[in-house]
Formats: structure tokens, C-alpha cells, sequence
């Protein structure tokens, strides 16, 4: 096993910049005015989740008490994050977000993304290093992190492969997972929907995954391997939520 | 003696566990072989380990096939050299 040791955790932590001061001012890119108008939007997506879509929350005292954390959901629809959001409730003040240049490269979807989210755009095809810098900066300033870690929209509601940068994050800053079912988005919004149906929704809060079984194995492992273990646990948190329905 | 094309595929087999046969030198690892952006990070480490080499991490950007990550190889080996 050791021979297949290569990258290490301390290597990883160096690509992250752990160990490197924080920038002063990590978040000062998520304060655009666009936040001014979150209030109002709050008041709207609240009578949306209400009576359009009748939102249910389940589990919501599964969330840490205390940021940072990582709440990981499946992908359906492109308005998960702001569900997820609404159903944590206050705790979502803290919550970051990182999209993906395919939303937040479209203007008006960009425009709206600021106003629901404290958001910045990432690459993860192309260029996924920056965008894990930028959350591992957010989880040290002791704020929360958005990640769906199947990386793109499940087109059939079946769970894609988690992929294991939420566990190298989770890992590496040992910060707990909070494994999140949401059901009903597909139906309300597949994608190539232009607006969101009427329907059923439910946001359901899974019990967090805590870093402590995993952090002796990141010194004794390939570290490659205790990330994957963890996205492939996670995926199976998320898998128990969706069978209850 | 091997080449440094069967080293590389030697190498690249190892890390994403997939024999080296099934290893087409022009396909694609991350979409046609399903290997995930952290594993070619691991395949950059290992050349580090293996050669010396000091891969930027600009060059992930670069490599997507077993041809291009021989090529990117023998590139920085030859700097190395000279």
C-alpha cells in the first residue's frame, strides 16, 4: 500500500494552500450589493415554497449547531440550492456557493444567482483547483459550504457518482457532511424547463458525517482513496434519504 | 529496455486501476475512461516522483490522454536535460 502512496495528504493540503496564511479578506468577493435585494427574495421563494410547492422539512435539527460544514445534496434541478437554502433556515446566512460557469456565465441567471446566494463562479471541468481553493478558504473563515458532488444534474433523479472533491474538502479541513435528499425538483423543474411546475417538494437533512474515522487513515492511506471513501459514504447517506420515498 | 510510453502506461494503469491494454494511447482518461480530475492529479504526482519532475499545475489542464501526458513527459525531460 505504501508504494501507492503518491499524492498525500500533506501534498494535497499544499494544491489547497491549507497551510498558507488566509487572504484577509477571503469573502469579500461574495459582498456584492446584489445582497441587498436577498430580503425581498427571501419573502418571495418563502410564499413559492409554500404554496407552489408545498415545501416539507425534514431533519433540519440534523445541521451542526455551529459552522463551518459542508451540506451536500443530490442534483435534479436548477433550483436545488435555493430549496436547500430555504430549508435550513437561518443557518443558510453562512452558507456559500460556488456555480458552475454554465449558470453563471448567462447574465440574467448570474443577476439572480447574486441575489438568492453568496456566490462565485467556478470551473470544475477545466480548472477544479481554483474552485476547491476558494471553498477550503470559505470553510477557514468558519462559513458553510454548498457542493453538489454528483457535479451535474442527474437527468433520471437516479444519484450519479459523488466525486470526491467534497471528500478531500471534508478531509482535509475536518469538517462535518451533511448528506441532504431533495425530492420533487426533478418533476417541478427537469432540466430544459423553462419555469418551475407546481408539485411536492421535500428537503431532507440527513445526520452529519463527521471526519473522525477518517483522519487516522488519511496519515496511513493513499489519500486519494480515504476521499473516495468518504464521497462514496455520503453517496450512500444520500441513497437511504431517497429510499424512504 | 521499455520505452517511455510503456513506462507512462505502466504508470497511468496503476493509478486508475484499469489494465494497461484497455488503455487506448488516444483516449480520452477522463471521459472516455471515467477518470475523476483528482486521479490526474495523482498521475502529475507520480511523474514528480518518478522522473523529478516539477509538473506546473497548469499542465493538468493539458493532459488528457496517455500521448499527451508521454509527450508532457518527454517535454519536461528534455528541459530538465538541458
Amino acid at each position: 500500500m505504501a508504494e501507492d502512496r503518491i499524492a498525500t495528504s500533506d501534498y494535497w493540503r499544499r494544491l489547497l494552500r491549507l497551510d498558507e496564511d488566509g487572504e484577509e479578506d477571503a469573502l469579500g468577493k461574495f459582498r456584492y450589493p446584489h445582497r441587498f435585494l436577498r430580503p425581498l427574495f427571501r419573502v418571495f421563494f418563502f410564499f413559492l415554497c409554500r404554496f407552489y410547492f408545498r415545501l416539507k422539512v425534514k431533519g433540519r435539527e440534523n445541521l451542526p449547531k455551529k459552522h463551518p460544514y459542508i451540506v451536500a445534496p443530490n442534483h435534479c434541478s436548477a433550483m436545488d440550492y435555493p430549496l436547500v437554502a430555504f430549508a435550513m433556515g437561518p443557518a443558510s446566512r453562512d452558507l456559500y456557493v460556488l456555480a458552475t460557469k454554465f449558470f453563471y456565465d448567462f447574465p440574467l441567471a448570474r443577476f439572480f444567482m447574486k441575489i438568492a446566494a453568496n456566490v462565485q463562479r467556478i470551473d470544475i471541468v477545466d480548472d477544479f483547483l481554483p474552485g476547491l481553493r476558494v471553498a477550503a478558504k470559505i470553510l477557514r473563515k468558519g462559513k458553510s459550504i454548498y457542493i453538489n458532488p454528483e457535479g451535474t444534474r442527474s437527468e433520471s433523479g437516479n444519484l450519479l457518482p459523488f466525486r470526491p472533491g467534497v471528500g478531500m474538502l471534508a478531509a482535509e479541513l475536518n469538517v462535518p457532511v451533511v448528506p441532504v435528499y431533495i425530492h420533487g425538483a426533478l418533476e417541478a423543474l427537469p432540466a430544459g424547463a423553462p419555469f418551475p411546475r407546481p408539485g411536492n417538494i421535500e428537503v431532507n437533512f440527513g445526520k452529519p458525517l463527521l471526519m473522525d474515522d477518517y483522519l487516522p487513515k488519511l496519515r496511513s492511506g493513499n489519500a486519494y482513496y480515504v476521499y473516495r471513501e468518504i464521497s462514496e459514504e455520503l453517496k450512500n447517506r444520500v441513497q437511504q434519504l431517497k429510499n424512504n420515498y | 529496455m521499455s520505452s517511455l510510453e510503456d513506462d507512462i502506461r505502466a504508470l497511468v494503469s496503476k493509478i486508475i486501476k484499469i489494465p494497461e491494454d484497455k488503455i487506448a494511447p488516444d483516449a480520452n482518461l477522463f471521459y472516455d475512461l471515467g477518470v475523476d480530475s483528482l486521479l490526474g492529479v495523482e498521475i502529475l504526482a507520480s511523474l514528480d516522483k518518478k522522473y523529478g519532475l516539477d509538473v506546473p499545475e497548469e499542465k493538468l489542464r493539458s493532459i488528457s490522454t496517455l500521448n499527451d501526458i508521454t509527450a508532457l513527459t518527454r517535454e519536461l525531460l528534455e528541459k530538465k536535460k538541458g
